[in-house]
């Protein structure tokens, strides 16, 4: 006897479920029409692969999946396509969606089946296939494809199949316990030999004595020596059927938060699932059929039916004869999670497993809800530990990040909280209302999110676009350099710019110290030409000097090696330009020249001119022409004496002398 | 008939608010029969008077914050502070401290603050802390155990505070108010020089016993769960055991103290007040370790007879902060086990 855990909290409501498991499953006859809607499952959208007017035979595909998780969808009966298009889905918010519409033949044919009587034969890859193409979903509520969870990546130690059917109500699986035990069982290997033979633990409340008799006689003649089966019988409690609370119960372990069952090496199946993964291996049926719970007051006939998936709800209701004129309220699934549906054409789905057309009375009433004490009987029932009434305060107040905060994802939505709710208020639609929004909040966030990043990646752009012309400048900058470097190769005494531009400054210094001589050998010159040729060697060297100077003072900084060198050559030039400026002043001074007076004496030329034309001007406008004409006379004799004090000066020019012998 | 849209579940317990207040209600009858055996028909007079006055004040702010009269008036929640008012009171209690109690607790603890579910502390408590700060005298006659009036009689006092014969005589102080101001006596000594302490102490004790009987019947049907009250027993009766096993005639004995006052009273039926409380099970558990502590740090050093009003007061007020740290973890966050590394 495996060991059993608790889980926290759960609550104890009426079974009621003895209005539906006392009779055997009774097959619905074929309907007129069925509606298939491409959406049974968690994951993508099936896509239709036939067009109306088309003729399809039982259990011919007529929508493939779309991706990873996804499922095909089979044809129920054979018949025509009447349509593809919108109709009412099996949902709280009786939303639309796309549905292939069947108008069956009543010939109700097979399409060709290619059953595998032995599936330990077949390769594991071959078995998925089957189970994938036979659209295999989970049938217990969430309707997740079977087949992602039975090619798990993770060690698997332990198989749970999922018997509990918690719910009031409910009695499909176990009246699907009681008639297909065997073919549970067979269904069961099959996943076990596909998670490589992990232990078996069945999950049975102990509120389904038959089935779990039934089960135990299946396995007595089973025989697998590589993997055990085991029932385990666990208390009636709700909600012991929802996945994460029966492994608990299994194994004491919990799903980690955000986590999978494959994570703590547990996958769990319902029992509806391993009954149609034995269907599509070993009889080679696609998933098209299910058992489906009639029951309530409303229900003469309550009871548990096989039916056609796609079949709609009215025509099942009529088949069990419900009394729609007693029931207001109709729920598909069971009375704690189940929803209302108000259209009776809404097809029933691959896990729908109950319609529960209960009398006014039978289900709670609906009453006005008092305002929360903060009794904490919810807190007690809240089978994910979580604070019931303090999620309401938060969802109330629309503070959606502290609902988050106190772990609202955590919410399984099983109803324990407003079951015991004694003020009556319909927690779940809060936390529902809340979820939604913290969804609508997150995906406003994540378009924030994107213009954000668009923006920024804008500026970064510019930015980049920016430095990049910068590098392509540096580059060229660099290829030049590295040409230049190339050329240097070939002539190592040039290593460097700097000492190149040292090496040149001293090679023009050489060429200018022995050029003057070669003029000198030349012919004889002028004075005027000796004169200009001090001058522009005084200002060549002034010249260098400075620019060594820089050079200097970038070395320095860049403390570089040549700096030592550098500081030579500036004291050199500095010398030079010292000596060059004196040797032109003494040449100067030789002939007799004297800049300073001429630049006085053309100051004088200049301001006496600026004076003459002043004066002119304002004899034109003037008031006292008379006084104006006295000025301008007098500033036209200063104009010509300064003149002529310049071309005296001038002329002094001795440019008859005899060259000079350079020194 | 037309199909109705409604959200799970469908299904209910049929628990109702105003089922809870009944049973809180009628567990607070052998606490009541008790106190009126000992202390004669001055709670009786006081339950009644306390009960008209609450559901008057209820209704009467109900009509003027505009919500339904009715349904709030019938949830039962402004009777329970009314019993608790009328059973924490003095028995000798006159008309205008009871009126004065009530009207405090309903109108400014209670609907001032947002009504049944939003106000921070305990209403009853509140009323009762004003009235205990405000006529400290009237607060603290209770009534000589061994003489009991006749209904004429203490009605008379309900009115008038004055009997035809020297009322003087049938009033005293509490038991823990006599063992507070003798603290120059030894408890054995006090206990010998005044008669009174021993009877009143019994009668005090089957009064506390009557209230942990209602109590349990509460624990039974699932009211409350056990964390807060006995939590609090718990911590009061380790203090005092403590200290009386260091000071044997200094301090009173654990069973002294958990046996006297409203200890049982609080413990069962204000204590255990979900909305002025902490809220996880763990909270509740420091929330009945912090009153615990508080009873004995008030009641051996402060200078009231008893202690409770403000312990519990002073806990109200820091509910919310336990709220924060003692919230629980929820399914899934238990282990650091190994996250998803994708579907598989």
């Amino acid at each position: 006897m495996t060991k059993l855990w608790d889980f926290h909290g759960g609550v104890h409501p009426i079974q009621n479920k003895d209005q539906s498991n006392q009779l055997p499953i009774n097959t619905m006859p074929l309907p007129k029409q069925l509606i298939l809607p491409l959406s049974q499952h968690i994951g993508n959208q099936a896509k239709a692969i036939v067009a109306p007017g088309e003729y399809v035979l039982k259990g011919q595909l007529i929508a493939s999946a779309q991706g990873f998780i996804s499922a095909n969808i089979h044809a129920p009966s054979s018949g025509f396509i009447d349509a593809i298009e919108e109709r009412t889905l099996p949902h709280q918010s009786a939303l639309t969606g796309e549905c292939i519409v069947i108008n069956t033949d009543g010939k109700d044919q097979w399409t060709k089946l290619h059953p595998v009587s032995n599936p330990e034969t077949v390769s594991k890859q071959d078995l998925l296939h089957i189970i994938q193409a036979a659209g295999v979903t989970g049938m217990g509520g969430a309707g997740f494809p079977s087949v992602v969870k039975l090619q798990s990546k993770a060690k698997i130690d332990t198989l749970v199949i999922n018997g509990a059917e918690c719910e009031p109500y409910i009695t499909s699986d176990d009246r699907l316990m009681r008639e297909y035990a065997e073919q549970i069982i067979a269904g069961i290997s099959i996943a076990q030999l596909l998670l490589d033979q992990p232990r078996c633990l069945i999950g049975i409340e102990d509120n389904k004595p038959e089935a779990i008799i039934a089960l135990n006689e299946a396995l007595s003649s089973h025989t697998n020596d590589k993997a055990s089966i085991e029932v385990c019988v666990i208390p009636t409690k709700y909600p012991s059927g929802g996945e994460k609370q029966l492994l608990e119960i299994l194994t004491g372990l919990q799903v980690p938060h955000g986590g999978i069952p494959a994570d703590i090496g547990i996958v769990c199946q319902n029992v509806g699932t391993v009954k149609a993964i034995y269907d599509a291996v070993v009889l080679g049926q696609p998933l098209i059929t299910r058992i489906t719970t009639v029951t309530g007051k409303a229900a003469k006939n309550a009871g548990n039916y096989e039916v056609l998936i796609g079949t709609q709800t009215g025509d099942l209701l009529d088949f069990a004869q419900v009394d729609m004129s007693k029931t207001s309220r109709l729920v598909m699934g069971g009375p704690m999670m189940g929803f209302t549906i108000q259209d009776t054409q809404t097809p029933l789905i691959k896990s729908s497993n109950c319609l529960l057309a209960a009398e006014d009375l039978e289900l709670a009433p609906i009453a006005d809800h008092h305002s929360c004490i903060r009794c904490g009987l919810c807190e007690v029932a809240c089978p994910a530990q979580l604070l019931p009434q303090q999620l309401f305060w938060f969802a109330k107040a629309e503070e959606f990040e502290k609902a988050q905060d106190h772990n609202l994802s955590d919410c399984i939505e099983c109803g324990a909280c407003a079951w015991v709710c004694p003020s009556q208020i319909p927690l779940v639609q809060y936390y529902r209302f809340a979820k939604g929004r913290l969804k609508d909040l997150a995906s406003e966030a994540h378009i924030a999110e994107l213009s954000r990043v668009r923006f920024e990646n804008r500026e970064q752009r510019l930015i980049d676009e920016k430095l990049a012309k910068e590098e392509k400048r540096k580059n060229r900058a660099t290829a030049a350099a590295a040409a230049q470097a190339a050329k240097r190769a070939a002539n190592p005494s040039e290593q460097d710019p700097i000492a190149a531009a040292l090496a040149r400054v001293n090679a023009k210094k050489q060429e200018q110290e022995q050029e003057p001589k070669k003029q000198v050998d030349s012919a004889p010159k002028t004075h005027e030409q000796i004169y200009k040729e001090l001058k522009t060697a005084a200002a060549i060297t002034r010249t260098k000097l400075n620019k060594t100077n820089k050079a200097l003072a970038n070395a320095v900084a860049k403390d570089h090696e040549l700096a030592q060198g550098l500081q030579t050559t500036v004291d050199e030039l500095t010398i030079k330009a010292a000596d060059a400026q004196g040797k032109l002043q003494a040449y100067e001074a030789k002939l007799g020249l004297d800049p300073e007076k001429e630049k006085a004496l053309l100051t004088d030329v200049a301001k006496a001119n600026a004076l003459v034309r002043k004066l002119e001007k304002a004899l034109a406008t003037s008031l006292d022409p008379q006084g104006v004409e006295t000025q301008l006379v007098i500033a036209r004799v200063s104009q010509k004496t300064s003149a002529n004090a310049l071309a005296k000066h001038q002329t002094n020019l001795p440019s008859t002398l005899l060259p000079e012998q350079e020194q | 008939m037309g199909l109705i849209n409604l959200s799970s579940p469908h299904h209910h317990s049929l628990s109702q608010t105003s089922r809870l207040m009944a049973l809180v209600l009628l567990a607070t009858l052998p606490g009541l029969a008790a106190q009126s055996y000992f202390y004669g028909y001055g709670t009786l007079i006081n339950l009644v008077w306390a009960s008209f006055l609450a559901l008057g004040f209820e209704a009467l702010i109900l009509y003027l914050r505009g919500r339904p009269i009715m349904p709030y008036l019938t949830d039962g929640s402004a009777l329970v502070t009314a019993f608790l008012l009328a059973l924490a009171l003095p028995p000798f209690s006159p008309w205008w401290l009871t009126l004065v109690a009530v009207s405090f607790s309903i109108i400014f603890a209670k609907h001032l603050y947002g009504g049944l579910g939003s106000n921070p502390f305990n209403p009853a408590m509140v009323g009762y802390a004003l009235c205990l700060i405000s006529f400290p005298v009237a607060m603290t006659q209770w009534a000589g155990t061994e003489m009991t009036m006749t209904f004429g009689q203490q009605w008379q006092w309900f009115w008038l505070e004055s009997v035809t014969g020297g009322i003087d005589a049938y009033t005293s102080a509490t038991a823990l108010d006599i063992m507070r101001h003798t603290k120059g006596l030894t408890l054995s000594e006090v206990a010998s020089s005044n008669p009174q302490l021993a009877l009143g102490l019994t009668a005090s004790m089957w009064v506390n016993i009557a209230y942990l009987l209602g109590g349990l019947v509460l624990l039974g049907f699932k009211v409350f769960t056990w964390h807060a009250p006995v939590a609090m027993l718990a911590s009061l009766g380790f203090c005092a055991g403590l200290f009386h096993m260091g000071e044997p005639d200094l301090y009173p004995s654990a069973s002294q103290h958990l046996l006297t006052g409203a200890t049982m009273l609080s413990a069962f039926f204000i204590v255990t007040d979900p909305v002025s409380g902490a809220t996880s099970r763990k909270g509740k558990l420091v929330f009945g370790i912090g009153v615990g502590i508080l009873v004995f740090i008030i009641r051996s050093y402060g200078s009231y007879p008893d202690a409770f009003a403000f312990a519990i007061l002073l806990m109200n007020l820091s509910a919310p902060l336990i709220d924060t740290y003692t919230k629980p973890k929820a399914y899934g966050h238990q282990s650091k086990a190994p996250r998803s590394q994708g579907r598989p």
